[in-house]
């Protein structure tokens, strides 16, 4: 579900911007999760990494930014 | 006189959301005395590793009446406001435009067309305000939220894009006809997600969190086949996930 970056350290979530249950799945499995503010919120699961302030979104999909290793 | 008021790239990970910050200005706005603000609305702009964003690149902006003389201080006000109140590290962007003094046609709103679909530079966002006499201002950082505030100014003015901030509210009610819906003050219409328009007779069920989104320069409420067998309704409100492509 993660492809690292091994340059910045960062992961990006490999199903895209389109797997709703996906990203409900993980974020139930993360601890950094932290919901973002009302009008950034796409998601109708409220906790979802695409809902979540961490992620930045890219092209095809988004980078997690809470979890840097 | 009214305005269109714009801004950009004022927060980071940890603190207020833009959203939040213009709602701040357009309440202080109206404290002073200075005139009535509108609804804010979000409007995305391009996700590309080229444009500085800190996770979802996307300004905010709300239409004001003010008292025409009262424009310079409430440009004062807003930019000491971002310079206040906007995260270390952003970049923040404020923009203010007359909307009397720009056609229907304007460049703004092809500049606004052109920041969600390209790479554009603060060079041409400040040739551009020079040249329509719309303020732009950037307050601290780099300033590069000066290109996402002009865009979001544009697409305002256009009226064909973004979602409002905030959800609207019915009183607690969960089934509506569609003429009270058109009774409420930030609904200008009511249409059906795949075309159409839903009859004035016709139940909404009222989902969780519902807002408008802009169309044909109006705010319009989404609804769609109801989904769930036992109501009355015969529409709904458009899911959450719906609504992100605007």
């Amino acid at each position: 579900m993660w492809r690292s970056d091994e340059i910045t350290g960062t992961r990006e979530f490999t199903p895209g911007k389109e797997s709703w249950a996906a990203a409900a799945r993980a974020a139930l499995e993360c601890f950094r999760f932290a919901e973002d503010v009302e009008e950034e919120l796409i998601a109708d699961d409220e906790r979802s990494c695409y809902n979540c302030r961490y992620r930045r979104w890219s092209a095809a999909s988004f980078t997690c930014l809470g979890l840097v290793t | 006189m009214r305005i269109l008021v714009s801004i950009d790239d004022t927060d980071d990970l940890d603190s207020r959301g833009t959203g939040e910050i213009a709602s701040l200005i357009a309440e202080g706005l109206q404290q002073k005395g200075w005139g009535t603000a509108g609804m804010v609305t979000r409007h995305q702009l391009l996700v590309h590793p080229d444009v500085p964003y800190t996770s979802h690149n996307s300004a905010m902006c709300f239409t004001a009446d003010i008292v025409d003389l009262e424009l310079e201080r409430f440009i004062s006000f807003a930019g000491a406001f971002l310079d206040h109140e906007c995260a270390p590290g952003s970049d923040p962007g404020l923009c203010v435009a007359q909307v009397e003094r720009l056609e229907p046609s304007s460049d703004l709103i092809g500049f606004g067309q052109r920041a969600k679909q390209e790479v554009v530079t603060m060079q041409e966002a400040f040739d551009l305000a020079r040249r329509l006499g719309i303020h732009l201002s950037q307050h601290g950082g780099t300033g590069q939220g000066v290109i996402g505030a002009l865009a979001g100014a544009g697409l305002r003015l256009w009226g064909n894009d973004g979602r409002m901030k905030g959800a609207l509210q019915f009183g607690g009610k969960k089934v509506l006809p569609v003429t009270e819906l058109l009774g409420h003050p930030h609904i200008d219409a009511v249409r059906c997600l795949e075309g159409g328009v839903p009859g004035a007779a016709d139940l909404v069920e009222i989902g969780e969190k519902p807002k408008t989104v802009l169309l044909e320069g109006a705010s319009v409420l989404l609804v769609s086949p109801l989904e769930r067998e036992g109501s009355e309704a015969v529409w709904q409100t458009v899911h959450r996930r719906q609504l992100r492509r605007y």
